[in-house]
């Protein structure tokens, strides 16, 4: 006869696989007579519960719990809810909740980024300041730098190929947009273009997209960002 | 009221030490009462370049475990009768020392200094985070190369993050010919990626070299571009407001002229 009932530990405490086909008096005395079996080992531990292979309602899920404490010496903390089908939902849900979210909401961070500096964050970002050689800024939506680029940006961290990333001065060591990257042109850091001019160099904004798998850097138009 | 001023880089070899020695001894010049400590453990050297190498007894070490008095580490000057100098320890390294007892000991030297000046070692780990742990302000040491710049960049964001508020930048080794010609990174380039206040440029000039071999700090040495440069420095951590040094001025007279010659 195939096992109604099985005990599996996980990281929190027992996972019971129940079976779905018998009725449900057969299986809280296989349930109990488990837990007697084992009580020994278990030695009085308290641990999470979760169930599996078998919908409960939730009188008989308390059913089980009150059998299984008062028949062995096992205390039951909590109840951990493991329908990996609704996990998988819920988990769906909420990401794509959070990636809409990260798009439309932004933050500000005023300051320099200096090298070695991390700034993560959930949402876009507007930097106001640099962002140095050997700094990196990572976004799950866009980033904004209201200054130099001059260090690694990784926007649409959660793998969203349609975040940007935009610069006053775009110069960076290295771009991510969802999984693509994009690095610099090899050249001297010093001297910038072929010789250091009396007159201001004349820097456009820009912004960073993906395009066929590539990143593409342009300048910053009005059809361009109503495309963005 | 005194302050603890730490004289830092990241990278090795932009002059730290050097920096150190002429505007601890530029200060003593303006009659402050000065102490430089060597926080560079296992690798002194701040005692050569003030030429003081040989009155060491006791040192930093010493100090901090309780073998000696701090007065009795202390080296007096031998020019300045108001500069004095804690040695590092040479046979040690610089898990000897933890950044609480280095704040224990600059607070100690408040009492009786103006100015406590920390020679730093090069890197970021725990000889750096000892010598900012009892530092109020800093003066950031760069060279105008990349290398030296990207460091000296990732020090001040430490610098921040460790709430020193106060930070200054001397540029050390600037090569105006090689400036105008745009083989090097002018000052306002610099500044323009660090983005922090100057408090000085210092031209890389020979007599430094003689000077730091023979343990006399140039600092004061008015026939000097470098010497000037140094005192100048001095007067503006001092809060005094002092026009920069147009470090062109040397090239343009004796280089043309030696130019001139060269070419017929």
């Amino acid at each position: 006869m195939a096992q109604t009932v099985i005990l599996k530990s996980n990281r929190y405490g027992i996972n019971l696989i129940l079976d779905d086909q018998v009725g449900f008096d057969k299986l809280l005395t296989d349930i109990i007579a488990k837990f007697q079996e084992a009580d020994s080992f278990f030695k009085g531990a308290k641990m999470a519960l979760s169930f599996e292979g078998r919908r409960l309602t939730q009188e008989e899920e308390m059913r089980i719990v009150n059998a299984i404490t008062s028949h062995s010496s096992v205390s039951i903390v909590c109840i951990v809810d493991n329908d990996q089908l609704r996990e998988q939902m819920i988990k769906e849900v909420i990401e794509n909740q959070e990636e809409e979210a990260a798009v439309k909401t932004g933050q500000f961070y005023k300051g320099t980024l200096r090298s070695g500096q991390v700034l993560e964050c959930e949402t876009s970002i507007v930097i106001l300041g640099d962002v140095n050689p050997g700094a990196k800024i990572v976004s799950r939506g866009n980033i904004v730098v209201l200054g130099g680029l001059k260090g690694n940006a990784y926007a649409g961290a959660g793998g969203n190929p349609g975040a940007f990333v935009a610069a006053l001065d775009m110069d960076p060591v290295q771009i991510k947009i969802g999984d693509v990257i994009g690095r610099s042109a090899d050249k001297a850091f010093w001297p910038k273009g072929k010789k250091k001019k009396k007159t201001e160099p004349v820097v456009e904004p820009q912004v960073a997209i993906v395009k066929d798998n590539n990143i593409y850097i342009e300048p910053i138009t009005k059809g361009l960002l109503n495309n963005l | 009221m005194s302050e603890v001023i730490v004289i830092t880089s990241g990278k090795g070899g932009v002059g730290k030490t050097t920096t150190t020695a002429n505007v601890g001894t530029g200060l003593a010049q303006m009659n402050k009462k000065v102490v430089l400590i060597d926080t560079d453990i296992g690798l002194r050297n701040l005692d050569v370049v003030m030429g003081l190498e040989n009155r060491i007894v006791y040192n930093l070490v010493d100090v901090i475990e309780g073998n000696c008095r701090m007065k009795q580490a202390l080296i007096k000057d031998k020019r300045y009768p108001n500069l004095y100098l804690l040695p590092s320890a040479q046979t040690r390294d610089k898990t000897a020392v933890t950044p609480e007892q280095m704040m224990k000991l600059t607070d100690e030297l408040r009492e009786e200094f103006d100015y406590i000046l920390l020679d730093c070692p090069a890197g970021i780990e725990q000889g750096f985070k000892n010598a900012i742990a009892g530092a109020d302000r800093a003066i950031v040491v760069t060279t105008p190369e990349v290398s030296a710049i990207r460091d000296a960049d990732r020090i001040i964001g430490l610098l921040e993050a460790n709430e020193i508020k106060q930070i200054h930048l001397v540029v050390n080794r600037l090569r105006m010919d090689m400036v105008s010609r745009g083989d090097m990174m002018s000052i306002d380039d610099v500044t323009e990626i660090l983005a922090i206040d100057l408090i000085g440029a210092v031209p890389d000039d020979e007599q430094i070299v003689i000077s730091t071999n023979q343990g006399e700090p140039l600092v004061g040495r008015m026939d000097t571009l470098a010497g000037r440069a140094y005192s100048n420095i001095c007067r503006r951590v001092l809060g005094e407001e002092v026009p920069f040094l147009d470090l062109a001025v040397k090239s343009s007279v004796w280089s043309k002229l030696a130019n001139l010659f060269k070419k017929n």
